[in-house]
């Protein structure tokens, strides 16, 4: 099947894989040629210009920038998978159990999903981040809160005719459990789908983390973050543009890949 | 004689393929014109060629001509309602679900016609009289029967005054009775006009007599006048596709049953609000053979699922004599892909089903030939093969469970009549030899005579009439 996925992709996704590709090769690469020290200051180097020694340069503490952004390409990269899984688990879960079980349960799901849609995400984020500033853990469940909705709207809304369809009908009929019928049946017909949603949730949540971080509610110096970096070197974007652009740059280049990957209009 | 349509040397071309291949035919006044052939031969093609609304992407050649006037797609257009008129398949899908029946009727006269609404109104009711339709005029389209809805579609399609018909599968879908009327109706049409019918049914060619033309993979197999074509037919596959028909099938040795299977008394279902059987009681023995006839929508396919456990009734009771575990209750469904996963292999599915029972893989080859399948299919997906191949394949999925009760939902109707042969007497078979109660459910009566022990009737929300050859 993964084949059939990989065989199938467009033109526009390779290029978003590979960018993706490219970006974590380089943030995993960068340390072991001695750029893993992102909070190492040398306040006489501040604003250092580019040289064999600092490929990028340095920032206003004098700062490795490609440390910096590696290790903040990580951070993004961490939290997005996390924020993916988590909120794919849950929304996938939650999506089958409504549409396989009795009304009721699917009514109070449902109450729960649109009261989350009815809240704009970034608030949502920032409330639960809020509770606990600079909390990784806090930020994470922020971010995978808000995005379970979507999944949980789209499995349940192609699940719930498989579940009257003769599909599963017939498989029940022959003896086959739920964890089958899932498998054969359900799984092969939200897969696509579900895949789409990841690539598009991947994106939001690196952009709802830099979000966080602009404003100051979610993690705190001086860790690497690319939103964090954007806001701390505003201030001196006349006289080091160079430097404030490779935060934004980089920003760029993940969503677009994850955008590219998905593959479809949003 | 008045031709009043003529075809000569009409080709029909995709990119890839060319679908109908140098046609020629011509329709004349009185004397009905049916294209008989298997689903896929391009029959439908022809019918939009003449139109003039193929689909874009095809390229049409050859020359059309109307009252002796050849003319372009774009000509013809001005003949439609007034002069040429088309009658589609499936009557629901071409009239409009949220109108009543009159207004579909009346907007024709307003708007083709540009007579007033008063005007209007008056010639519809009369029209509706005359087709047996002034009952239904207030009712939507889903609240008729197909032959109804057909019959209102009929209507509107003439109410501008075609003389020319073309009616594409007019019959599709509906159950022998109703099938008759439509057809009487299209030949009271003919009288002053011209019928074109477009159709697999072999019945409704012989009913509407005329001229026949025999087509298969968009080639002219055969022509001539029906009751020549019909009794003496000369090109091989007219031979089979005669021999197809139901009418001409030889009936199956009744069997003597004698163990009883279960036993229904008494049963009533209903849904939505709305009666669809009452007072129902019957039994079915071991390897009984029994026909389910009804119109469509009278709950033919609750009983099945009731029957198999699936629904639960809504009064009476169905016993049991023996106790059959689930997976020896089983179905087959009417539209064969509908019940298998397209994102596995047949073969993966199979060895699925030997898994999850402990069945011995060894099973699969015999009966793979008893249904005559080439085991390569099996490397296939369920998208990848042909209706009447995976509806063997589900045939062979469920004997291996060795099902004491198969309920087959109308397991033939979207197949070709040269298939649909070949899997009821697969079907009738393998419950003979397994000794499996087999409910038959078909909107063909004549195919139901010629295979079933039993046939239950269900109109009008009581069973009528039961014919037992087992009492």
């Amino acid at each position: 099947m993964l084949k059939n996925r990989l065989k199938q992709m467009s033109p526009g996704q390779w290029t978003g894989a590979a960018i993706l590709i490219l970006l974590l090769l380089s943030a995993w690469m960068a340390p072991l040629f001695g750029h893993g020290q992102p909070n190492l200051q040398h306040l006489q180097h501040s604003f250092a210009p580019a040289s064999a020694q600092l490929p990028l340069g340095s920032d206003q503490f004098g700062r490795d920038m490609l440390a910096r952004l590696a290790a903040a390409v990580r951070l993004s990269f961490g939290l997005s998978l996390l924020c993916v899984a988590s909120s794919a688990f849950l929304g996938i879960s939650l999506g089958v159990m409504a549409a396989w079980s009795s009304q009721r349960i699917d009514a109070v799901i449902n109450f729960v999903a649109n009261t989350v849609m009815s809240l704009p995400g970034l608030v949502l984020v920032l409330l639960v981040a809020g509770l606990a500033p600079g909390s990784f853990t806090m930020l994470y469940l922020g971010i995978s809160l808000t995005l379970w909705v979507e999944y949980f709207r789209v499995v349940r809304a192609t699940v719930q005719p498989l579940v009257n369809g003769p599909e599963l009908q017939s498989s029940m009929m022959l003896g086959f459990g739920r964890w089958y019928q899932f498998r054969r049946h359900i799984w092969p017909a939200i897969s696509g789908n579900v895949l789409t949603l990841a690539a598009f949730g991947a994106a939001t949540s690196i952009l709802m983390m830099a979000s966080t971080g602009f404003v100051y509610a979610g993690l705190k110096p001086p860790t690497a973050e690319l939103g964090l970096m954007i806001v701390e070197l505003f201030p001196y974007f006349a006289d080091a543009t160079w430097v404030l652009l490779q935060p934004l740059c980089i920003l760029l280049l993940m969503v677009l890949g994850f955008n590219l990957l998905a593959g479809q209009k949003a | 004689m008045n031709e009043l349509i003529s075809i000569k040397n009409l080709s029909i071309r995709s990119a890839s393929e060319t679908l109908v291949d140098s046609l020629s035919l011509t329709l004349i006044q009185g004397e009905p014109l049916t294209i008989l052939g298997e689903t896929g031969s391009g029959k439908s093609l022809l019918a939009q060629a003449i139109m003039g609304i193929l689909p874009a992407g095809l390229s049409c050649q050859g020359d059309i001509a109307l009252n002796g006037q050849r003319m372009t797609a774009k000509e013809r257009r001005h003949y439609w309602g007034r002069h040429l008129s088309m009658l589609p398949q499936e009557p629901w899908q071409s009239l409009d679900p949220v109108m009543q029946s009159r207004e579909q009727v009346a907007e024709v006269y307003r708007e083709v016609l540009a007579y007033s609404a008063a005007a209007a109104q008056k010639a519809t009711q009369t029209q509706l009289q005359q087709l047996g339709l002034a009952d239904i005029q207030h009712k939507l389209p889903s609240q008729l029967s197909g032959g109804m809805a057909q019959r209102l579609a009929f209507a509107a399609a003439t109410a501008a005054g075609a003389r020319m018909i073309i009616a594409d599968e007019p019959t599709k879908g509906l159950d022998t009775g109703q099938r008759d009327g439509i057809v009487q109706l299209l030949k009271s049409q003919t009288e002053n006009g011209g019928l074109l019918t477009i159709t697999h049914d072999v019945a409704v060619a012989q009913q509407l007599g005329g001229r026949i033309i025999v087509m298969r993979h968009g080639k002219v197999v055969e022509q001539g006048s029906a009751s020549s074509v019909l009794t003496t037919p000369i090109a091989a596959y007219t031979q089979e596709l005669i021999a197809a028909a139901p009418c001409y099938w030889t009936d199956v040795t009744p069997q003597q049953c004698h163990q009883p299977l279960l036993t229904i008394r008494n049963l009533a279902q209903q849904r939505n609000g709305k009666t669809l059987f009452r007072h129902l009681s019957f039994t079915v023995h071991h390897g009984e053979i029994i026909g389910l006839y009804g119109d469509s929508g009278c709950g033919k396919s609750t009983l099945g699922d009731t029957l198999l456990g699936l629904l639960a009734p809504n009064s009476g009771n169905i016993e049991w004599h023996a106790d059959i575990p689930r997976h020896q209750k089983l179905k087959l469904y009417q539209d064969p892909p509908s019940s298998f996963s397209p994102a596995a292999s047949l073969q993966t599915l199979l060895a699925d089903v030997v898994r999850r029972h402990g069945l011995q893989a060894e099973q699969i080859p015999p009966l793979l030939q008893a249904l005559a399948l080439s085991p390569s299919l099996l490397t296939r997906s369920s998208h990848d093969v042909s209706g009447g191949e995976l509806q063997r394949i589900a045939l062979l999925r469920a004997m291996l469970l060795s099902p004491k009760l198969l309920v087959a939902d109308e397991p033939t109707s979207r197949l070709d009549p040269i298939t649909a042969k070949q899997i009821i007497q697969l079907l009738v078979k393998a419950a003979r030899q397994q000794q499996c109660a087999l409910l038959l459910i078909s909107h063909d009566e004549t195919q139901l005579k010629k295979v079933c022990d039993q046939i239950i009737y269900l109109q009008d929300y009581a069973r009528e009439n039961v014919i037992n050859h087992c009492d």
